[in-house]
């Protein structure tokens, strides 16, 4: 197993995808993060709503998604460049290497939301200091900040899984990819909007209500589910599309 | 001692796709066996169900004793060249090998020493995309012997390679069998394997339709005789006057019966002239449709 990791994560070190996926990450996190420091007025920055400080960590509750995308490219490269066949002579029980892959992309995720997270603090800090402002941190931590933070960080690692399960099971890149972001921002979104207390349920509105902390929707009216509420059953999405990308997977010709 | 047995194998893709149909055949230990057929014939599938990145539909396979995913560091053990073009494009040659060799506990020295023995060590940093077919094919061939392997499967190992890298691969194929590993190497082109190989497997249509030592199957096909006349149609009739088939081509002639002897005397009872005299021994195609058409299943 130990051998598998070490050959996920050169595969990861090897190409540009990885390097690419972060690059975006930070920017993705920092550049709305500064434009919002530079040029929102002072009173909005210091509301003690989510409004001021929330609207500069913004651009890192886009990161999950990218983790997302990461996460199927890691699979769905495999199948696109023929590397599969390699992966699976060497290890046929194959289960193992999309186990070993949902892991690394997990951590991955986990551990590039951890960095933009922290570039976008700390940005926010000296942001915040060189305007001679006060942070107002407290609305975003509401169930504390050591929980916030764990669930947060939990569910971008599952996002990146969920990227890998969802590309073991589909195989086309290209299809995967789109599909996933049409049904995400777009096909989720109208369900939401139209139905929010059964939307709240769906996979990826239960990963952002994890990440965002909650959803406000219609006539102001706030439904949603809590932070751990949302985080279950977002790990349950992950769990049965795992266990079905792993069924699939051992049971399908590589041809 | 028996390294690959294959037992009525067989796979169906739908219902109406037989890929494989009940094909037997072992491997013995430090043997060079050809597996022939052409294209769509059967061999990539079987090659694979070997490895078990294909299910069999029936039949069943033994590799070293038992399946292919049972045996412990497989990549230690059999060594697969089913895709060239199984590399990331984006990936050094170098790295491409050490994946593979770091999911199968191979060092990094090994990487090294298998990329001198095809001698791409000059081209290990380079990204795959910029690779000629015939460096990819060394490099999948680099990426088979990582683990050095006592079973070799290579699936088309010449496909691409220019006549400079089938003499390479010629040699290669000949050292392997010198340090006595057992190989079973794919191809359409009798001419690829048939100065390496000890036996043949022929396939066709899913079927194995003959297995044994190269020269005793041919023996069983008529050779055809070429030659060129001026008085080429003269001779196509008393040829086929002695029961000789005979296609023409304006001087040329193809003759199959008669032996390059009796078509000599034939032209000299005549009186015609001959510019050229030569058999040609029986190509691949010759063969196909000779075993195949005359032969049952695995005699």
């Amino acid at each position: 197993m130990i051998d598998l990791v070490a050959a996920e994560v050169l595969k990861l070190r090897s190409t540009r995808t990885a390097l690419g996926l972060l690059i975006a990450a930070v920017l993705v996190g920092l550049v709305p993060a500064i434009l919002v420091l530079a040029f929102a007025p002072a009173d909005f920055l210091e509301d003690d709503t989510v409004g001021g400080f929330g609207l500069v960590v913004a651009g890192v509750t886009i990161v999950p998604l990218l983790g997302l995308v990461f996460g199927i490219l890691s699979m769905t490269n495999e199948y696109r460049h023929g590397t599969i066949t390699y992966s699976y002579l060497v290890t046929p029980r194959r289960a193992r290497v999309i186990v070993v892959k949902l892991l690394v992309c997990f951590v991955v995720g986990v551990v590039v939301l951890a960095l933009v997270g922290s570039l976008v603090t700390l940005t926010a800090l000296i942001g915040y200091g060189v305007r001679g402002l006060e942070l107002q941190t407290a609305p975003l931590f509401e169930e504390g900040v050591a929980q916030t933070l764990v669930l947060v960080l939990l569910a971008a690692g599952l996002m990146a899984s969920f990227g890998v399960g969802l590309g073991a099971l589909f195989r086309n890149q290209p299809a995967t990819v789109a599909g996933t972001l049409i049904w995400a921002l777009a096909a989720e979104g109208i369900v939401v909007g139209l139905k929010p207390g059964i939307g709240q349920y769906l996979p990826f509105a239960a990963l952002d209500q994890v990440v965002s902390g909650g959803m406000t929707v219609g006539t102001g009216a706030e439904v949603g589910l809590s932070r751990p509420e949302a985080f279950l059953i977002s790990l349950g999405y992950i769990a049965v599309v795992s266990v079905a990308a792993v069924y699939t997977t051992m049971r399908r010709d590589v041809t | 001692m028996s390294v690959v047995h294959v037992e009525h194998l067989s796979k169906r893709f739908g219902k109406s796709v037989v890929a494989v149909d009940d094909v037997s055949f072992t491997l013995e230990k430090g043997s060079i066996t050809g597996f022939l057929g052409p294209n769509g014939a059967g061999k990539t599938t079987t090659l694979r169900m070997i490895v078990d990145l294909v299910r069999p539909t029936a039949g069943s396979i033994a590799v070293l004793g038992g399946h292919y995913r049972d045996l412990d560091r497989p990549w230690t053990r059999v060594g697969a060249l089913l895709d060239a073009s199984g590399f990331h494009p984006g990936r050094s040659g170098a790295n491409a090998l050490r994946v593979v060799a770091r999911a199968s506990g191979i060092s990094d020295a090994r990487v090294a020493e298998v990329l001198e023995l095809v001698e791409l060590e000059a081209a290990a940093r380079r990204a795959v995309k910029g690779y000629s077919t015939g460096m990819r094919q060394r490099l999948a061939l680099a990426c088979v012997l990582l683990g050095d392997p006592d079973v070799l499967l290579l699936d088309e190992p010449a496909n691409g390679l220019d006549p400079e890298g089938m003499r390479w691969l010629r040699t290669f194929l000949r050292a392997r069998a010198a340090e006595g590993k057992t190989i079973l190497v794919s191809s359409h082109v009798l001419a690829e394997v048939e100065q390496t190989v000890d036996d043949v497997l022929i396939i066709s249509k899913g079927r194995l339709v003959a297995r044994g030592p190269l020269a005793s199957l041919g023996a069983g096909v008529s050779p055809v005789v070429r030659l060129r006349s001026p008085q080429a149609e003269l001779l196509q009739r008393r040829l086929q006057e002695r029961g000789a088939a005979v296609n023409r081509l304006d001087d040329a002639l193809a003759i199959r019966g008669p032996s390059a002897a009796q078509v000599g005397e034939t032209a000299h009872d005549c009186g015609a002239v001959l510019h050229e005299l030569l058999t040609e021994r029986p190509s691949l195609e010759d063969l196909f449709l000779e075993i195949a058409g005359t032969r049952r299943p695995g005699s």
